[in-house]
């Protein structure tokens, strides 16, 4: 087969059986693959009601299909479960060099199911698959443990969990070499509870496209689409940085726990001018032309010596804005995640959480053992070590937002989450937008990562009918370069009154973002803005030799996320779940609250797009039969 | 006659691999990070990427180290070049190169190096921040002594020298 590596990897860890699956051209064809192969096979292989720390559980690995080409940003691959965070679709992207390198070791993918006894391993050498025993890094953090492997296998990329993994902490990441990981939904707690502590991957089969050439010229053509993209030069130079000063400008971020909109020096904190003052160089993913990561480096002060590849907007939204640290501690929080192997926005939105319950009264020192305030590293840290070790209070707070708010009466008012996922980064309260209501709708609970309007516009912050809209305010250019269907495109933008459909829009959001995540590759603003399904669908023909529509492409990626929706039902989601915590209908901050009818209207109008239910949010027979579930 | 050649700027590179990828669909029409006649050595102790490619040296120990004396000059310019027809696959030119630049091809089983393309190298037009150049051995110098004198002084060298002469 063409393009893919023609079969999966199957790891039975409790009875260390280790077997190959033939990747089904059907499944190649219908659900592309990353996102939409893990959707399947969890759709079809974990039980309803499973435990999702339990040996149910099932642990998919996909690479997208482009991965291994020179088009640019190609490097992504997925992660599934059931996640232990929202009882849903657990799901998480990372780039960096491993799904290139699982490629070449002849996998698209691998699938981890039942439970070690003792902690474990896997060795993946093209043919010879090991499960070996890991007591000697198990307890250990991330970047010990890399070393420590790095030495037995030379050159190898490596996954693995830190201590936050080990010990089941509801928000432990994967993480993917030293500096990037598999953040969100709790993943890393799945692989803890199998007792897998890594895996290991060492390869050079080769990927084989069918039409090489003409993989390379649409490649160059990507690489032309994405350097005459408005974003460009900026998101080379800072990366996600470009937004920290718009949204404080909104009063739309997450300040103390969502109890203040903007921080009075936030733009000395974190604009993007600390890319220049800590920033040392760029490092780019597989193939990616735009390198928005940044080697943030410390010299002098308290945490001299911290290297990371830092400077992204959410840790820094995360830690210094939700949790008040300075800019250096931001930075070096970035470093203890990561070693610990935990959730940079869902840590920093418990930390948070803690704090205010301190400031208010609800929790006192006898419970912490130390003073919790705003703004103290010292604390906030001590705290992080203590939720990733499950120590004191931290055992508590290891269970995330949601379930730790039953421990103390009147926390609840605090607790924000969507379906049990920490919300980072925004709030709608002072910017409504698609990505605001991508928190509502997104599969994984409450995120902003899988819903963006490809063509958002930070320069208005207008609210504008009663939630329906947002200012579209590019000119006729933009419109008319922007890959999407005729008739689509004018339902969803309206060019004389400057306005942008917001439920319409978060369909073909989210459709597309999850073909990215199908395909492998990136989400970041240059791209979504000028990389559509007409390029995709041709490059996807010249690498597989299957032929394949723009129109079949945007199918596939849909199928993949009714696939999902379906999943979540199936495992208890009701339409009441799909709404903002209490804070913020209540509570006003800059003199708003979100208008919990109108929000409700936007939803049903969503649903509407989708085909679903208006009532309950359920994929309608038809819908189903139109996408061929 | 001198021969252009592949130079890597070690502060523009970013190490998205996008030269390999290249380099391997060119010559194999496949990717294989092992194919590749280039290599990006991801040296996070110092911070940097390295580019290991033939560097064509003149006295080149894989031609001194060839049993069969496959590996030649190409008469008339000063790129190695192989007759891999006559090539037995000892591997004795890849411990001999100092760089680690000879490359085992798994398909051949043979050794082989960067050809530059045939003096239009892919892996320089692919390359997204103009890391890697092809250009003249004494042209790069010059270009590099000017890039040193514009950060150490913000102007050209021709300036710098003719700044300095005055003050003499």
């Amino acid at each position: 087969m063409f393009g893919y590596a023609g079969k999966m990897l199957e790891v039975y860890l409790s009875t260390q059986k280790i077997k190959t699956r033939k990747l089904e051209p059907d499944l190649a064809r219908d659900y592309i693959g990353g996102i939409g192969f893990n959707a399947r096979i969890l759709y079809d292989e974990i039980p309803a009601g499973a435990d999702p720390l339990g040996p149910d559980n099932v642990l998919v690995f996909s690479v997208g299909c482009l991965v291994g080409t020179p088009f640019p940003t190609a490097s992504r691959m997925e992660v599934s479960a059931k996640s232990p965070a929202s009882n849903g679709f657990g799901s998480s992207n990372s780039g960096a060099f491993l799904g290139l390198r699982l490629k070449c070791a002849g996998y698209d993918g691998m699938i981890i199911k039942g439970q070690a006894q003792k902690p474990v391993y896997l060795l993946i050498e093209e043919d010879t698959i090991e499960i070996k025993e890991a007591s000697f890094i198990w307890g250990k953090d991330a970047w010990e443990s890399i070393d420590l492997l790095r030495a037995r296998h030379y050159g190898a990329e490596i996954i693995l969990i830190g201590q936050a993994g080990e010990n089941l902490v509801r928000f432990a990441s994967i993480e993917n070499g030293y500096y990037d990981g598999f953040g969100r939904t709790g993943m890393g707690a799945v692989m803890g509870s199998k007792k897998l502590k890594a895996v290991v991957v060492r390869g050079s089969k080769p990927i084989v496209p069918a039409d090489p050439q003409g993989v390379l010229e649409l490649s160059a053509k990507g690489q032309k689409l994405i350097k005459s993209a408005s974003s460009y030069q900026a998101f080379c130079a800072y990366g996600t940085m470009n937004a920290t000063i718009p949204y404080g400008g909104f009063n739309a971020l997450s300040v103390h726990n969502y109890s203040r909109g903007t921080l009075p020096d936030w733009k000395q904190k974190a604009g993007r001018q600390i890319v220049d003052i800590y920033g040392s160089r760029h490092i780019a993913c597989q193939s990616c032309i735009i390198a928005c990561g940044h080697l943030a480096e410390i010299n002098e002060g308290k945490y001299a010596g911290t290297l990371v590849k830092d400077m992204e907007i959410t840790p820094t939204v995360s830690y210094s804005s939700n949790v008040g640290l300075s800019t250096e501690a931001s930075i070096k929080s970035s470093e203890l995640c990561q070693r610990y192997g935990i959730d940079m926005s869902s840590s920093g939105s418990v930390i948070a959480f803690a704090m205010e319950l301190y400031q208010k009264g609800i929790i006192n020192k006898d419970d912490v053992g130390y003073e919790l305030a705003f703004g103290d590293d010292d604390a906030a840290f001590a705290l992080l070590r203590d939720i990733s070790l499950r120590q004191g209070i931290g055992d508590i707070l290891a269970e995330g937002v949601k379930r730790a708010a039953d421990h103390w009466p009147g926390a609840d008012d605090y607790a924000i989450h969507v379906k049990g996922v920490e919300v980072p980064m925004i709030d709608p309260r002072g910017r409504w937008s698609t990505w605001t209501l991508g928190m509502l709708t997104n599969i994984r609970g409450g995120d902003h990562l899988r819903c963006r309007n490809p063509v958002e516009n930070l320069r208005y912050n207008e609210n504008l009918y009663h939630y329906q809209k947002e200012r579209f305010g590019f000119k006729k250019p933009m419109y008319d370069r922007l890959d999407m269907p005729e008739n689509l495109k004018s339902a969803a933008i309206d060019l004389e009154s400057d306005t942008v459909d917001i439920a319409i829009m978060s369909k073909w959001a989210e459709d597309l973002i999850n073909l990215y995540n199908s395909v492998g590759i990136c989400i970041r603003p240059p791209v979504m803005e000028t990389i559509g399904p007409t390029l995709l669908a041709e490059i996807y023909t010249c690498m597989t030799g299957i032929p394949m529509s723009p129109d079949e492409l945007m199918m596939g990626s849909e199928r993949a996320w009714n696939l999902m929706k379906l999943f979540n039902i199936r495992h208890g989601e009701v339409a009441g779940d799909s709404k903002f915590p209490r804070r913020f209908y209540r509570e006003l901050q800059s003199g708003n609250i979100v208008d919990e009818d109108k929000v409700q209207a936007v939803l049903e109008q969503y649903w509407q797009a989708r085909g679903w239910d208006p009532g309950t949010g359920h994929p309608l027979p038809e819908t189903e039969k139109r996408l061929g579930i | 006659m001198k021969q252009k050649r592949l130079y890597h700027n070690t502060s523009l590179c970013d190490g998205c691999g996008l030269c390999q990828l290249v380099c391997a669909l060119e010559h194999c029409g496949q990717w294989n990070h092992y194919q590749s006649r280039i290599k990006i050595v991801n040296d996070m102790e110092r911070e940097a990427f390295y580019a290991v490619c033939c560097t064509q040296c003149e006295e080149a120990p894989c031609i001194l180290t060839c049993l069969m004396n496959t590996i030649y000059k190409q008469p008339g310019s000063d790129i190695t070049v192989r007759d891999l027809y006559h090539c037995i696959g000892c591997r004795a030119c890849e411990l001999a190169c100092p760089f680690d630049a000879a490359v085992f091809d798994v398909i051949q089983e043979k050794v082989v190096n960067c050809d530059l393309c045939g003096g239009r190298p892919l892996c320089v037009e692919y390359c997204p921040n103009h890391a890697l150049t092809y250009d003249y051995p004494g042209d790069q110098a010059d270009k590099k002594r000017n890039q040193a004198a514009l950060q150490r002084f913000g102007t050209s060298l021709l300036e710098v020298f003719k700044f300095s002469g005055k003050e003499a």
